[in-house]
C-alpha cells in the first residue's frame, strides 16, 4: 500500500539522513519532495537549492522525483513511500495531519499529494531527538557553484574556516563541491556534531573539463559574512588551465587502462 | 648555562615583546632567533628593528628569505592554491613595508648558525623551506641532524614545538670492493640527537594563543618548553587596521592546531 508522509523539522535536525535511511530500508519505491520552508521573524529560510534531491537521487538512483511524478503514476506503484522533506523552525501547534501549516497544504494539493502523516522532529518520537535545535535568530546563504571546480586542499581549508567561525556563527553548512577529478564530494555539518560528514557521490563525471553536476552550498548562522565568504571561494576554485594540469594525467591513467581493441 | 631560541616571530610586536620580557626575568642573556621575523603578522619594521637593537644572532626564514628573493623562493612550499594566494597578499604588503634597511638587515642573515654541537636553523639543515615535522621519518630525521654534524638541532618552521630523542641509530655501511673477494662491512653505533622545535612566538598553532620558545640548558642539556600569553587581541586589531586579509586575525586569535601542510612536507625546493 502507497504511504505519503510529511517530515518536518528546524536547520540539521537531521531530515534528510533520517529520510535516506527509512528509504534504503523500504523494500518498495521510494518518492521523495522536498518544499521551502516559510521563514519566520528572524529566522531566514534556505531557499530549496536541489542539494537534499540530488544527494539522496544519487545513493538511490530509481528515486522519484515526486514534482515531476503524475498522480496516476504513483497510484500505480502499489508500494510507494513517498517522504516530503520540509523545513520548518517551530513545532506544529496540532499533532499529526491537523498541525500541517495551510500554507503547506496548498502546495501539496496542487501537487496532488495528500500525506497520511506528518512527523515532526523533536516532537514525534519515532524520529530521532539528538539534534533538536531551536533557533531565535538565522540568516541564510545559499551560493551557487556550478560548473566550479575546487582546489582540494583549499577546500578542506576553507570548509574547516567556515564551521569554524571565520566568517560569522556558523550553525548548519551543506553543500556539493566538485573535485577536479570528476568527483562530487556531499559536506554536511551542524552547529551541535563534533565533525563534518563528507561522503563522495557515487556518480562521477570524467576528468574532462567542467561537470555538468549540481553544486551549490548552503550556509544558515548569525552575522555572515557574505562578501568574505564569496571572495574566499574565488581564491580557492581552479582556472581552467590549472583544472586542465590535474585532469591530462588522469585522463592518460584512464587511456592506460583501457587496452586497445 | 641556559639560553633561549625564539623562532617564527612573524611580525607580531605584542608577541615578541611578551617573549623577551619573559627572557629578560628570568636573567637569560644569550638568545638565538631562528628567523621568519616578517610575514603574516602587521608589524614587519617594528620586529625587524626590536630584534636587531637587542643584537640577537639570528639566521633567515623563509619569509625572510622570500621577501629578499622575491616569490620564486619557493612557491611549490605552498599546500594549497588558497595559501599561497593569501601568502602572496602577506608577501606583497609586507614587501612595500619594509624599509631598505631591514630589508638589508634581513639579506645579510646566515641560513645557519654553529655553536659547539649545536646548530640552529629556521626549516632544516637543507632548507628554509623543509618542515621537520614531530612524526617524520625517524631515519630521514636522523640522517639531517647527523649529516649537519650536530647534537641538538634546534629549527621551527612548523609552528608546532616539540622535543625529538633519536636513540638507537645505526648506520651499517657495506662496501664491496672489486679487487678483493670479500665485502667489507662496519656497523656505525650514533649517539642520541636530538631535534628541538622552538614553535613559533607570532604565530602559534599548537593548539593555544601563547607563543612558545625554548630555553635549553648547554650543561645538562635540558630543553623546557615555554609558553607566553600576550595581547592577542592588540595583533589581532592591527592586523585588520593594515588591511591584511582579516582571516590572519581569526586564526591567530583561536591558536588552532589545525594547519596546512604540504603533500610532501620534506620537499626540498631546487629552483
Amino acid at each position: 500500500m502507497s504511504q505519503t508522509w510529511l517530515i518536518s523539522g528546524s536547520p540539521g535536525c537531521g531530515k534528510t539522513s533520517w529520510i535516506l535511511k527509512t528509504m534504503l530500508s523500504h523494500p518498495g519505491a521510494c518518492g521523495y519532495l522536498r518544499l521551502d520552508g516559510h521563514s519566520d521573524i528572524g529566522l531566514e529560510q534556505a531557499s530549496n537549492s536541489g542539494i537534499d534531491q540530488a544527494f539522496l537521487k544519487d545513493q538511490i538512483p530509481q528515486l522519484l522525483d515526486l514534482s515531476e511524478t503524475q498522480h496516476a503514476s504513483r497510484s500505480q506503484q502499489g508500494d510507494l513511500l513517498a517522504l516530503i522533506e520540509l523545513p520548518q523552525f517551530h513545532s506544529p501547534q496540532h499533532a499529526d495531519l491537523a498541525g500541517i501549516d495551510p500554507r503547506i497544504k496548498n502546495q501539496l494539493e496542487a501537487l496532488q499529494l495528500q500525506p497520511d502523516r506528518h512527523l515532526h522532529f523533536g516532537r514525534d518520537h519515532e524520529l530521532p531527538s539528538k539534534d533538536k535545535l531551536e533557533f531565535q535568530k538565522l540568516e541564510s546563504l545559499n551560493l551557487s557553484l556550478n560548473r566550479s571546480v575546487w582546489d582540494p586542499p583549499s577546500l578542506n581549508t576553507f570548509w574547516f574556516e567556515l564551521v569554524n567561525g571565520a566568517y560569522g556563527d556558523v550553525y548548519r553548512a551543506k553543500a556539493l563541491m566538485n573535485l577536479p577529478d570528476g568527483r562530487s564530494m556531499f559536506f554536511n555539518w551542524i552547529v551541535s556534531q563534533e565533525s563534518s560528514q563528507f561522503l563522495p557521490l557515487q556518480e562521477i563525471s570524467d576528468p574532462n573539463g567542467r561537470p555538468a553536476s549540481l553544486s551549490e552550498l548552503v550556509v544558515q548562522g548569525k552575522h555572515l559574512d557574505c562578501l568574505r565568504i564569496q571572495s574566499t571561494i574565488d581564491l580557492c576554485l581552479l582556472n581552467d588551465a590549472v583544472l586542465e594540469m590535474h585532469q591530462m594525467p588522469l585522463r592518460d591513467q584512464q587511456k592506460e587502462a583501457i587496452p586497445s581493441s | 648555562m641556559n639560553h633561549a631560541i625564539i623562532s617564527c616571530l612573524h611580525a607580531n610586536l605584542p608577541a615578541v615583546e611578551a617573549v623577551l620580557n619573559d627572557i629578560d626575568r628570568q636573567g637569560i642573556n644569550t638568545i638565538t632567533c631562528l628567523g621568519d621575523l616578517v610575514g603574516y603578522g602587521p608589524q614587519p619594521n617594528e620586529v625587524v628593528e626590536l630584534i636587531r637593537k637587542r643584537g640577537i644572532a639570528t639566521c633567515q626564514g623563509c619569509w625572510d628569505e622570500d621577501i629578499i628573493d622575491g616569490l620564486n623562493a619557493c612557491e611549490c612550499s605552498y599546500p594549497s592554491q588558497l595559501a599561497e594566494r593569501r601568502g602572496h597578499l602577506a608577501h606583497q604588503w609586507t614587501d612595500d613595508q619594509l624599509t631598505d634597511e631591514n630589508k638589508s638587515f634581513l639579506a645579510s642573515l646566515p641560513t645557519s648558525l654553529r655553536r659547539d654541537r649545536l646548530l640552529f636553523v629556521h626549516g632544516s639543515p637543507n632548507s628554509q623551506h623543509e618542515y621537520l615535522l614531530p612524526d617524520m621519518d625517524a631515519f630521514a630525521a636522523l640522517e639531517r641532524v647527523e649529516t649537519a654534524g650536530a647534537d641538538i638541532l634546534f629549527c621551527g618552521h612548523t609552528h608546532q614545538p616539540y622535543v625529538r630523542e633519536l636513540r638507537d641509530g645505526s648506520i651499517r655501511v657495506r662496501l664491496q670492493n672489486a679487487d678483493h673477494d670479500c665485502d667489507q662491512g662496519e656497523e656505525l653505533t650514533l649517539p642520541m640527537r636530538k631535534i628541538v622545535n622552538a614553535g613559533s612566538v607570532g604565530e602559534p598553532r599548537h593548539g593555544s594563543t601563547n607563543a612558545t620558545y625554548v630555553i635549553h640548558n648547554d650543561a645538562t642539556d635540558e630543553v623546557e618548553i615555554k609558553e607566553v600569553a600576550y595581547d592577542v587581541a592588540r595583533t589581532c586589531q592591527a592586523i585588520v587596521e593594515a588591511g591584511l586579509p582579516k582571516v590572519f586575525a581569526w586564526r591567530l586569535s583561536h591558536g588552532f592546531e589545525f594547519a596546512e601542510q604540504a603533500e610532501d612536507a620534506s620537499h626540498v625546493c631546487e629552483r
